[in-house]
C-alpha cells in the first residue's frame, strides 16, 4: 500500500541558549492510507515533534518527510501550506476554534481558503456537522458550546476538505472521560471511513483504539 | 468568508478593545481634521474676503500692503487711464481716513470710507435703510453715510440720523472742521469686526471733510478686471502702463499672506497633523500588535490547517482599516465641532475681519484626511503582519501548551 506520509531517519534539533536540545533523533515512521497510528510517551519524548514534521508545520534538521512522495523540506511555504489545506487535518488539544465565527463558519473557514465554492462548502458543512452529531449547533459561537462539542467542531473543521491524513494532537487533553471517549468515537468513525489517523495522545484507552502503537522515549520510537 | 468579513467580525468579537481604539482613532482623528482645516481654512476664507468686494486687482503707491498707505496722486486721470485699458472692466478710487464721529451718544474713532462708485457697495451688505448714491447721481446730501453694524448697534443709531464727523488721523495735525452727515443706511462690512467700527461716505463728500489733502488724492484703487482677461493680466497691463504703481491680483494677494502671513498657521497646522497622525500609529499598532499577541497561538494553528499568510495579513490589515476607519468616520463630525468651537475662540481676536474664518469646511481637506489615516492604519498593521507571516508555526504551538 503506498505512504500518504513517511518520516526517513528524521531528528530534530532545536538551538537554545544553553546549547542544541535533541527532541527527536533518527525517528522512522510510515503511515499508510489505512492506517490508525497513536503516539505515546512521557511529557518531552518528542510526540508533538514528531507530529508536527508529520504535519509540514515543521522541518527536520536531518532526514527527510515525503509526502504523497514529495520531499516536504524542498518545497516552497505556499505548497506546504496547500498540503496542509487539502491533504491534512489538524486537531488540537485547545481546539483552536475562532471565537468570533459560528460552528459552521469555522467549519467553512478551510473550505474557503481552498476555493470551494459557496453552495458546495455549505451543503459540506451540513453533512460535516451531521457527521460529528452537532446539527442542531451550527449556529452557536465556541463560547456557547462544550469543550466535547469544540472539538467535534474541531474535527469537521479538520475533515472540510476531505484530508488524507487527521493529525490529533492530544485531542482529548482538555476533556473529561466520558466526553473524551465520545471524540475518540468520532475518530474511530473518521479511521473507518477511510482516512488516516495520526494521533499523540497521553490516554491509554485512546491510543488502545488504535491499530498501530509506538512509544517514544527520549527522542526515540521505542522498538 | 472574505478577510474583510473576519476582520470584522473580529472587531464585532473583541468589542470593548475594538471601541476602545475607535474611541481614540475619534479623538485624535479630529484633531487632524482640524489642523487640515486649519491649514487651508484661513487662507481660503481670505481669498473669499478679498473676492466678495467684487474687485480683482488692488492698485497701492508702495510695495506690499502697508497699513499706512502712501497717497496716489491725480487719481482721477489714474482712473480714466485704467477705464481706457481693454483688460479692465471697472475702476473705484478709495481713500480711508481715521476720524471722530459724534451723535447723541457722545463721540466715538471710526475709519471713514470714501470711494468714487457706489458699486464698491459690495464691500458691504445693506441691512437697512438706502445705499449710497451712484457717482453720476447728484446727490440730495452732501454727506451721506453707511454706517457699519457693529457702530449702529452700540450708538443705537438709525437710517435718518445725522452725525457729525471731523478728519482726525493719528499721524498728522487736525484743525478740521466737523462736517454734518446723513445716515442713510446700516451695512455689514466685509473687513468689518465688532471693536473697530466703520463708515462709508462718497470720495466727494470724504474730500470737502478732509480739507488738508488734496481732493485728487486715493489710497487705494479697486480694479475689476473683463471676465475674459482676468485678475493676473489686467495687474501686468496696468503695472505696464503704471510703472510706478504696484497692481496685485487677488491671487497674487492670497499667494502672497499664504506664504509669509499665514505661514505660521501652516506650521502648527504642519507640525499638529504629523503628531496625531504618530499617534494613530501608536495607538492602532499598540493594540493590533497586543491583540495578534494574544492570538498567535490561535494564528499558528490557523496555519496549521492550511491558511494562507496573505489571508492573515489581509485579515490583519482590515482589522486595522476597519478600527481605524470607523474611528475616522467618527472624527469627522467631532472634529467640526471642534473646528466651530476654536473658530469662535480665534475670531474673538481684537482686530479680525468677522467675515474672516480660521477652519473652513473643504471636501479636499476630508480627502486628505481620510488617505492620510488609511496610510496610518497600513503603516499601524505592519508589524503585526510581519509578526503573524514570520510566525514559526511548530514552535508557537508548542508554546502555547498544545503538545
Amino acid at each position: 500500500m503506498p505512504a500518504i506520509v513517511e518520516a526517513k531517519s528524521v531528528s530534530r534539533v532545536f538551538p537554545m541558549p544553553a546549547g542544541p536540545v535533541t527532541a527527536l533523533s533518527g525517528v522512522s515512521l510510515r503511515v499508510e492510507r489505512a492506517d490508525y497510528v497513536a503516539i505515546t510517551g512521557p511529557s518531552g519524548c518528542g510526540k508533538s515533534t514528531l507530529l508536527h514534521l508529520i504535519g509540514c508545520v515543521d522541518s527536520p534538521s536531518s532526514g527527510a518527510i515525503l509526502f504523497e512522495d514529495r520531499d516536504v523540506a524542498a518545497l516552497p511555504e505556499r505548497e506546504r501550506s496547500r498540503i496542509r489545506l487539502t491533504r491534512i487535518g489538524f486537531v488540537f488539544q485547545r481546539f483552536f476554534l475562532l471565537p468570533m465565527l459560528t460552528a459552521a463558519e469555522n467549519i467553512e473557514l478551510p473550505q474557503a481558503e481552498a476555493g470551494v465554492a459557496a453552495p458546495e462548502r455549505r451543503q459540506r458543512t451540513r453533512e460535516l456537522l451531521e457527521y460529528v452529531g452537532l446539527a442542531d449547533r451550527a449556529g452557536h459561537l465556541p463560547s456557547q458550546l462544550s469543550g466535547g462539542e469544540m472539538q467535534r467542531v474541531a474535527i469537521a473543521r479538520a475533515l472540510a476538505n476531505r484530508p488524507a491524513l487527521l493529525v490529533a494532537d492530544e485531542p482529548t487533553g482538555e476533556l473529561d472521560e466520558e466526553t473524551g471517549n465520545h471524540v475518540a468515537g468520532v475518530i474511530d468513525r473518521v479511521h473507518a471511513d477511510g482516512t488516516a489517523i495520526l494521533v499523540v495522545t497521553h490516554n491509554n484507552a485512546l491510543a488502545a483504539r488504535a491499530s498501530r502503537r509506538l512509544v517514544m522515549k527520549s527522542g526515540r520510537v521505542l522498538p | 468568508m472574505t478577510s474583510f468579513a473576519l476582520a470584522w467580525r473580529t472587531a464585532a468579537c473583541y468589542r470593548m478593545r475594538s471601541l476602545l481604539a475607535m474611541a481614540g482613532v475619534a479623538i485624535i482623528g479630529a484633531l487632524l481634521f482640524d489642523m487640515l482645516l486649519l491649514s487651508r481654512g484661513l487662507v481660503e476664507s481670505f481669498a473669499d474676503l478679498l473676492n466678495s468686494s467684487g474687485f480683482d486687482v488692488r492698485v497701492v503707491a508702495q510695495e506690499g500692503l502697508p497699513v499706512l498707505r502712501a497717497p496716489i496722486g491725480e487719481a482721477a486721470r489714474l482712473a480714466s487711464d485704467l477705464r481706457r485699458l481693454p483688460e479692465v472692466d471697472e475702476v473705484t478710487l478709495v481713500r480711508i481716513e481715521e476720524a471722530v464721529l459724534t451723535g447723541a451718544t457722545g463721540e466715538t474713532r471710526v475709519s471713514i470710507i470714501g470711494s468714487t462708485r457706489s458699486s464698491v457697495r459690495s464691500a458691504w451688505t445693506l441691512l437697512k435703510g438706502s445705499d449710497l448714491p451712484d457717482a453720476a447721481t447728484p446727490s440730495a446730501d452732501a454727506c451721506p453715510l453707511i454706517v457699519g453694524r457693529h457702530l449702529a448697534e452700540a450708538r443705537a443709531i438709525a437710517p435718518g440720523a445725522t452725525l457729525t464727523i471731523r478728519i482726525s488721523a493719528p499721524h498728522r495735525p487736525s484743525a478740521l472742521p466737523a462736517v454734518a452727515c446723513r445716515v442713510l443706511g446700516i451695512g455689514d462690512f466685509a473687513f468689518g469686526n465688532a471693536t473697530e467700527f466703520a463708515v462709508a461716505t462718497t470720495m466727494s463728500a470724504l474730500a470737502a471733510a478732509d480739507t488738508m489733502r488734496p481732493g485728487d488724492e486715493a489710497d487705494l484703487v479697486l480694479v475689476r478686471s473683463r471676465a475674459e482677461a482676468g485678475g493676473r493680466a489686467a495687474a501686468r497691463a496696468i503695472a505696464r502702463v503704471r510703472p510706478d504703481l504696484h497692481a496685485y491680483s487677488n491671487e497674487e494677494i492670497v499667494a502672497e499672506f499664504n506664504q509669509n502671513g499665514f505661514a505660521y498657521f501652516r506650521q502648527v497646522s504642519i507640525v499638529l497633523s504629523s503628531v496625531t497622525l504618530v499617534f494613530t500609529f501608536l495607538l492602532v499598532g499598540t493594540l493590533l500588535t497586543v491583540s495578534t499577541n494574544q492570538r498567535l497561538g490561535q494564528i499558528a494553528a490557523l496555519r496549521a490547517l492550511g491558511i494562507g499568510r496573505l489571508r492573515i495579513a489581509a485579515m490583519l490589515l482590515w482589522e486595522s482599516t476597519v478600527l481605524v476607519g470607523a474611528g475616522a468616520l467618527l472624527a469627522l463630525p467631532l472634529g467640526g465641532l471642534l473646528a466651530w468651537r476654536l473658530d469662535r475662540l480665534l475670531r474673538e481676536m481684537p482686530g479680525l475681519p468677522e467675515r474672516l474664518h480660521f477652519f473652513v469646511f473643504n471636501s479636499g481637506a476630508v480627502v486628505e484626511h481620510a488617505l492620510l489615516l488609511a496610510a496610518t492604519a497600513v503603516v499601524a498593521a505592519g508589524y503585526p503582519i510581519w509578526l503573524a507571516s514570520r510566525l514559526p508555526i511548530a514552535d508557537t504551538l508548542r508554546r502555547e501548551g498544545v503538545g
